[in-house]
């Protein structure tokens, strides 16, 4: 889900060596030369907005100002930091790379790298570059997103911890949000109650959306309100060490039928999630006579250092090894909304529930 | 000023440049130092990537992504044409319509490539229109300097709060992320908490995972954004007694930032405000560090919208005008102590540069 973006990315983005190995980087990198064969070096761009590949091939989050990797299939890759010098040991926390230098005149700096190297060039986050920074590239470079997207689907054992780990948190915010709504608390002082309980549960960043129409649609904290919602229906998207889960959740203090109705749909989805199932199958299971707007053809998405990895559309298939966030809604004939979701592991048999804890499909 | 009064001299400006239309194009993601185009010309701060054109005779279309955010823009911006889009280039064309008018764009040189390549198709003889859009922005409206104060109150109180919580052993992202949120709680949609602790500095920068130690100095930026409007605090604190040349260096930054705000007249210019702080350094024998690596500016405008008038550096001729709305903070590297941090949000009014703070900027111990 789309949410609105920081100025700054503020949470705990430093390399944990004991939760993500220089091993588990290196083994990406090699992929990488898989992917492409010919490629004597990869580019790859992140900033603070989107950088889920940057991320997964160095542990970087440019908190502030871009960052570019140079990765050389021969040697030690380099990372040219947004922000001037002075940003260097503000970044030397968050990544293995041991080589990190300013990104100053960034053209430049790729070009000098690049004449160095003795065969073609992958380009990661292209598309996202400025403009003016991406016309002044050379050309002839290979894409590497669609590849490296696809390997990034697939987690390892490590990566599934780490999203068990953001589960919990993200489990511990959205029994928050029932606790504000029971302590009559408006729409935005529940979502913003449950984002400080993920915050001060370690979490590396919270985004929140909420609904001041019944479920209808969701919008962004602007300014504090003093409405107040029951049931309440809230979008809470929780990072941990790089790692992003959600929930659409609904709370309410009494029986809640559009819920229900929204959750029975939603059981049906993942019951049937397999490897090799299509999406539109999925979606034909969930299929409510009034679809939510938001889950109308979309039953969810690959969700991991991006929260948005792969929309699961209708011609989408299920694959082993991912992640996905299942939703499902449904709209009321008063025009109220409600949409639930469930972060899932999928494997070879099928549908392993990471969130809602402790329930079963 | 009001934001109909602007608009109004964004159209003159477009009739003077022979334009029928100006786009403008931003992708969303919110930068303090990326000025957003859509959001001078409609107010609407987007989820997405967003494009608003506005035509001649005052029309203006805004392009929402993703769709399902519509609504929100529809009663943001009562009187613009809203246009739902998941993909903001078909959107644009849609809100364009048949027609292929003389346009100019603002942000494309800042937009994501992905989506100004095919803008640029979209609108091949399209020019440059950036300074149409930001430079009748170079003054805020009454509404933004309303919000600015506010976000200042906001900023001020967010100091308050760290120096109740800030301690040895706590680390940085700790609280970073807690005075983010805190402001939040206190109606900021967003903060610019750029923050370092250390016993030398030498830069801010944003946090990370280390463990504030006692005799730690800490430098941090807060700068809350009050319905998108953003305004700023630079402040320095130590984890403990502040030595008596600590304290002296800190005076001295402190009068170089009221020698900015001195010099800070209307006909004079930002760069003049930057060589008043340095003068008052380079009389101490700071020179040297009055220039990159150690300081590029002395001062920045304030978006989201315009950043408008610019850095307060020797390079920016910009001429001071009333209710311009940028940063004076001298913050100074100074090889005795480190990185200081002193700074004001500052409004122009014609008889010269007013703080928005209740309290200026002075050096703060944190007993430990």
């Amino acid at each position: 889900m789309q949410t609105m973006h920081p100025t700054l990315l503020v949470g705990p983005a430093d390399w944990d060596a004991a939760r993500l190995p220089r091993a588990e980087f290196d083994a990406r990198i090699a992929n990488l030369w898989r992917d492409h064969p010919q490629a004597a070096g990869a580019i790859v761009y992140g900033e603070a907005s989107d950088h889920a590949a940057l991320a997964y091939l160095t542990n970087l989050t440019p908190k502030l100002q871009p960052s570019i990797a140079l990765i050389p299939r021969a040697g030690e890759p380099q990372i040219l930091v947004g922000g001037g010098v002075n940003m260097i040991s503000a970044a030397k926390p968050l990544t293995f790379v041991e080589r990190l230098a300013p990104l100053g005149d960034a053209s430049k700096a790729i070009a000098a790298w690049a004449g160095t190297l003795r065969g073609g060039i992958v380009l990661v986050g292209g598309d996202a570059m400025p403009y003016e920074l991406r016309r002044s590239l050379m050309g002839g470079m290979e894409a590497g997103d669609a590849a490296l997207r696809a390997r990034m689907r697939v987690k390892t054992p490590r990566e599934i911890q780490i999203i068990r780990q953001a589960c919990s948190k993200l489990d511990t915010a959205v029994a928050a949000l029932l606790e504000a709504l029971l302590a009559g608390s408006s729409v935005s002082e529940c979502a913003i109650f449950a984002e400080h309980v993920a915050l001060k549960c370690g979490a590396q960043d919270v985004r929140s959306l909420f609904s001041r129409d019944g479920g209808r649609t969701l919008r962004p904290f602007e300014i504090p309100l003093a409405e107040k919602c029951d049931p309440l229906q809230v979008y809470l998207a929780v990072r941990h060490a790089g790692y992003w889960v959600e929930a659409f959740a609904r709370v309410s203090s009494s029986e809640d039928a559009l819920g229900l109705r929204a959750e029975s749909s939603l059981r049906a989805l993942v019951k049937a999630a397999k490897p090799g199932v299509a999406c539109r199958e999925l979606a034909g299971l969930a299929a409510q006579s009034h679809p939510h707007p938001l889950c109308d053809g979309v039953v969810g998405t690959s969700i991991g250092l991006s929260l948005d990895q792969a929309t699961l559309t209708a011609d989408a298939r299920l694959e082993a090894g991912a992640v996905y966030s299942f939703r499902a809604g449904v709209l009321g004939d008063d025009g109220q909304g409600a949409i639930l979701s469930a972060m899932v592991e999928m494997t070879e048999q099928g549908a392993e529930l990471l969130w809602p804890i402790g329930q079963a499909p | 000023m009001t934001f109909a009064q602007r608009l109004a001299e964004i159209r003159a400006r477009l009739q003077a440049a022979r334009l029928d239309v100006v786009v403008a194009l931003h992708d969303g993601a919110h930068f303090i130092e990326k000025p957003d185009p859509v959001r001078v010309l409609t107010g609407f701060k987007a989820l997405g990537p967003v494009a608003a054109v506005l035509d001649r005779a005052g029309a203006v279309s805004l392009v929402v992504t993703p769709a399902w955010d519509a609504a929100r823009a529809q009663e943001q911006c009562p009187g613009v044409r809203i246009v739902a889009a998941d993909d903001v280039v078909a959107g644009l064309e849609k809100a364009l319509g048949a027609t292929r008018p003389t346009a100019g764009i603002a942000g494309l040189a800042a937009a994501p490539y992905g989506i100004a390549k095919r803008v640029v198709e979209l609108l091949p003889q399209a020019q440059a229109a950036d300074a149409i859009v930001f430079e009748p922005a170079r003054r805020k409206t009454d509404t933004e300097l309303a919000n600015a104060r506010e976000a200042t109150r906001i900023a001020e109180l967010g100091y308050a709060r760290l120096l109740e919580i800030a301690r040895p052993g706590m680390s940085e992202d700790e609280l970073a992320v807690e005075l983010r949120w805190h402001s939040r709680a206190l109606g900021a949609e967003d903060n610019f908490a750029l923050m370092r602790a250390g016993p030398h500095n030498k830069a801010v920068a944003p946090s990370n995972g280390r463990c504030m130690q006692p005799g730690d100095i800490i430098v941090c930026e807060l700068t809350p954004s009050y319905r998108g409007q953003l305004a700023q605090i630079c402040r320095t604190i130590v984890l403990g007694e502040a030595s008596a040349v600590l304290r002296d260096k800190y005076a001295l930054v402190v009068r170089a930032m009221n020698a900015g705000f001195a010099a800070a007249q209307p006909g004079q210019t930002m760069a003049d405000i930057c060589r008043a702080i340095n003068t008052v350094l380079e009389a101490e024998g700071y020179g040297e560090f009055c220039y990159p690596p150690h300081i590029r500016r002395r001062g920045h405008g304030l978006g989201f919208g315009s950043i408008e008038p610019g850095d307060v550096a020797l390079d920016n001729p910009t001429v001071l005008e009333p209710d311009m709305l940028f940063m004076i903070h001298p913050n100074q590297y100074l090889p005795e102590t480190g990185y200081l941090l002193c700074g004001e949000p500052a409004v122009m009014t014609p008889a010269g540069a007013r703080p928005l703070t209740r309290q200026q900027a002075a050096l703060a111990e944190i007993p430990v």
